[in-house]
C-alpha cells in the first residue's frame, strides 16, 4: 500500500525512480488526448451521415491532407527556416538592444529604450502589417521571406534585449569592483566574468522566447508567406476538413517546440557544470 | 559635419531607389505578377505539390501568352489584394474579385469575366428560412472578411449582429455549431460546405440581393488603362475560342449537373 502512495506523492521531486515518473506522465497524457478525442467526437458526430464512423471520418480527412503533404512538408520546412533565421537574428538584436540600453552614449540608451517600448507595446500583427505593407514599400522589402525573418527577429529582439539586459543587471557590482581591482579591462570583465553567468542565467527565459518565436511565425500566415500554418489552410480549404487540419498543425508546432525544450535542458545542464 | 553629409546622401539614396519605379508602366515589365488567395476552390487553390491550381490560374496564364508576358503569381490574403495592387506589390488581380463601387474608387477593373451571386449557408435551427429574415436583431450573420458577403451584409441588413472572420473556415464552423444563424457567402462555396456539414446546416441557393449580381473582374492600377484594355481584349477573344468553357467543364463538373437541375446559374457569362 505504501508503495502504491509512492507512485502519487513524492517529497523529493530530484531523484524519483523512473516508473514514478513513466506511470505519471503516461495518466497526464492519457487524460489530455481522452478530452481531446471526445470535444472530437462530440463535434464530429452531428454530421455523419449514415453508415459513417468517427474513426472513419478522421481517418478519411487526415487522408485528404496527407494527399498534399508536399506541400505542408515544404511549409514546415519554411517554418523551421524562418524561425532558425529569426533566432540568430533576435538574439543578434537583442545583445545589441541590451547592450545600447546599458550604454552610457545618450542616444544609444534612448535609441535601445525607444526599440524595447515601441516593439513591446504593438501587437505582432500590427507589426507585420506597418512593416510589410508600409515601411516595407519604402524600402522595396518585397521578398516575404526576408521580410518575415526581419519582423520576426525585430519582434522577438525586443523581448530577448530584456532577458540579457536583466542577466547582465542581475551580476552584483561587487564582482564587477573586484574584477576592476585585479585590473581587469571592460572588454575583460565582459568576456570572463559578466557573459559567462548572463548565458547560465538567461538560459531558460531564452528557451522560452525561442519557442515563443517558432509559435509566433504562424502569424505571418496572414502577408501570405507559405509557411506551416498557411500550407495547411491552403489544404484544408480545399476539402474542407478545417479540424483535422488545426489537429495537424497542432502536432507540428509541439514536435518543433518539445526539440527546443529538450536542447535547452541539455544546454541548461552543460553550463550548471561549467561553474 | 562629415558624417551629416553621409548621414543625408544615405536617406537620399533610399528615397530614390524606392522611387525609381513609380514612372514604369506595367506594361514595360517583362514578368507581370498576379495575386491571387488560393483559398477558393475551384477558382484559386493549389495542386498536391502546392503549386497554384485552379480555374483563375488557368485564366492567367492564357493572358500571359495573350501579352507575351511571363506571370508569376503571388499569393496575398483576400482583404490585402486591393492595397497589394496599389502599394504595386502585384500588377493585377485575378481572384474572384467582385466588381463593386468601393473597390472601383481605389483599382481598376476589366470587363467581368465570370458572375456569381451571394447565397446563404443556414444553421439547421435557425429561425432564419431566406434572405428576408435576416434584418432581424436576433439573428447573427458571419461573413468574410473584404468579401462582398461583408459589403451587403453591413449594408442591408444592419440591423443583425455582423461576426467578421478573416478565413472561410471559421465562418462556416460558426455556423454549422450553431453559434450563428447564417454565413453569406458564394453559391458554390456554399453549396460544398453544406455537403461537408449535411446534418448541421442547410443551403439557401438562389441569389439574395437583386442588387447584387456579382460580376467578378480582374483589378488593374487605375493608370493603366493600356493593361486594362489588353486585358478586355483578350477575354473577349478567350471566349471565343472555347478555351474558356473547356476550362470551366474542367473544374466544375463535380457541381455543374446539380446546378443545371436546380436552375442555378453560375459562372456563367
Amino acid at each position: 500500500m505504501k508503495k502504491f502512495i509512492k507512485i502519487f506523492y513524492s517529497d523529493n521531486n530530484a531523484n524519483k525512480p523512473f516508473y514514478v515518473k513513466a506511470i505519471n506522465s503516461i495518466i497526464v497524457i492519457i487524460i489530455f488526448i481522452l478530452v481531446l478525442s471526445l470535444s472530437y467526437i462530440y463535434t464530429v458526430t452531428p454530421n455523419l451521415v449514415e453508415g459513417e464512423t468517427v474513426i472513419g471520418k478522421l481517418s478519411e480527412n487526415l487522408y485528404k491532407i496527407y494527399e498534399y503533404k508536399n506541400t505542408i512538408i515544404a511549409g514546415f520546412i519554411l517554418t523551421i527556416s524562418i524561425s532558425l533565421a529569426a533566432l540568430f537574428g533576435s538574439v543578434f538584436l537583442g545583445f545589441l538592444g541590451a547592450l545600447s540600453q546599458l550604454s552610457k552614449i545618450q542616444i544609444f540608451h534612448y535609441i535601445g529604450k525607444f526599440y524595447v517600448e515601441i516593439i513591446r507595446g504593438t501587437p505582432l500583427l500590427v507589426q507585420i502589417i506597418t512593416i510589410y505593407y508600409f515601411i516595407g514599400v519604402l524600402f522595396q522589402l518585397n521578398n516575404k521571406f526576408i521580410a518575415g525573418v526581419l519582423i520576426l527577429s525585430i519582434f522577438e529582439g525586443a523581448y530577448i534585449s530584456e532577458i540579457i539586459r536583466a542577466g547582465i543587471q542581475s551580476i552584483s557590482k561587487t564582482q564587477i569592483e573586484t574584477a576592476r581591482s585585479l585590473s581587469f579591462t571592460t572588454r575583460q570583465t565582459y568576456f570572463y566574468i559578466i557573459f559567462p553567468q548572463v548565458i547560465r542565467r538567461t538560459l531558460p527565459p531564452l528557451a522560452g522566447q525561442f519557442v515563443s518565436l517558432i509559435k509566433d511565425s504562424s502569424l505571418l500566415s496572414i502577408i501570405a508567406l507559405s509557411e506551416f500554418t498557411l500550407s495547411v489552410q491552403n489544404t484544408t480549404a480545399i476539402n474542407f476538413n478545417f479540424t483535422e487540419g488545426y489537429i495537424v498543425l497542432g502536432v507540428g508546432y509541439l514536435i518543433l517546440t518539445f526539440f527546443i525544450s529538450l536542447l535547452s535542458k541539455y544546454l541548461e545542464a552543460r553550463f550548471l557544470y561549467e561553474t | 559635419m562629415k558624417k551629416t553629409i553621409l548621414l543625408i546622401s544615405i536617406i537620399f539614396i533610399i528615397f530614390s531607389c524606392s522611387n525609381n519605379d513609380t514612372n514604369k508602366s506595367t506594361l514595360d515589365k517583362d514578368t507581370l505578377i498576379i495575386g491571387m488567395e488560393l483559398q477558393f476552390p475551384p477558382f484559386e487553390t493549389i495542386d498536391k505539390n502546392g503549386k497554384p491550381y485552379g480555374i483563375s490560374v488557368s485564366i492567367a496564364e492564357s493572358l500571359g501568352e495573350y501579352l507575351g508576358r511571363d506571370i508569376k503569381i503571388e499569393e496575398i490574403a483576400y482583404s490585402g489584394l486591393v492595397p497589394a495592387l496599389t502599394s504595386k506589390k502585384i500588377d493585377m488581380i485575378l481572384s474572384s474579385l467582385s466588381i463593386t463601387p468601393e473597390r472601383e474608387e481605389q483599382i481598376s477593373f476589366s470587363d467581368p469575366y465570370a458572375s456569381a451571386f451571394l447565397s446563404l449557408l443556414i444553421y439547421k435551427d435557425s429561425p432564419v428560412m431566406g434572405p428576408r429574415d435576416l434584418n432581424n436583431e436576433d439573428v447573427i450573420i458571419v461573413v468574410k472578411k473584404g468579401t462582398t458577403g461583408q459589403i451587403l451584409a453591413e449594408k442591408v441588413y444592419d440591423k443583425a449582429k455582423i461576426l467578421v472572420f478573416d478565413k472561410d473556415a471559421e465562418a462556416v464552423l460558426e455556423v454549422s455549431q450553431g453559434k450563428a444563424d447564417v454565413f453569406i457567402y458564394d453559391v458554390y462555396s456554399v453549396y460544398k460546405n453544406s455537403l461537408e456539414y449535411p446534418n448541421t446546416t442547410r443551403a439557401y441557393l438562389q441569389s439574395i440581393s437583386d442588387e447584387d449580381n456579382g460580376d467578378w473582374g480582374i483589378g488593374v492600377r487605375k493608370n493603366d488603362t493600356e493593361l486594362k484594355e489588353q486585358i478586355n481584349m483578350f477575354l473577349v477573344e478567350y471566349a471565343a475560342s472555347g478555351e474558356r468553357d473547356k476550362i470551366i467543364d474542367e473544374h466544375l463538373s463535380e457541381v455543374k449537373d446539380y446546378f443545371d437541375e436546380q436552375g442555378i446559374q453560375f459562372f456563367i457569362k
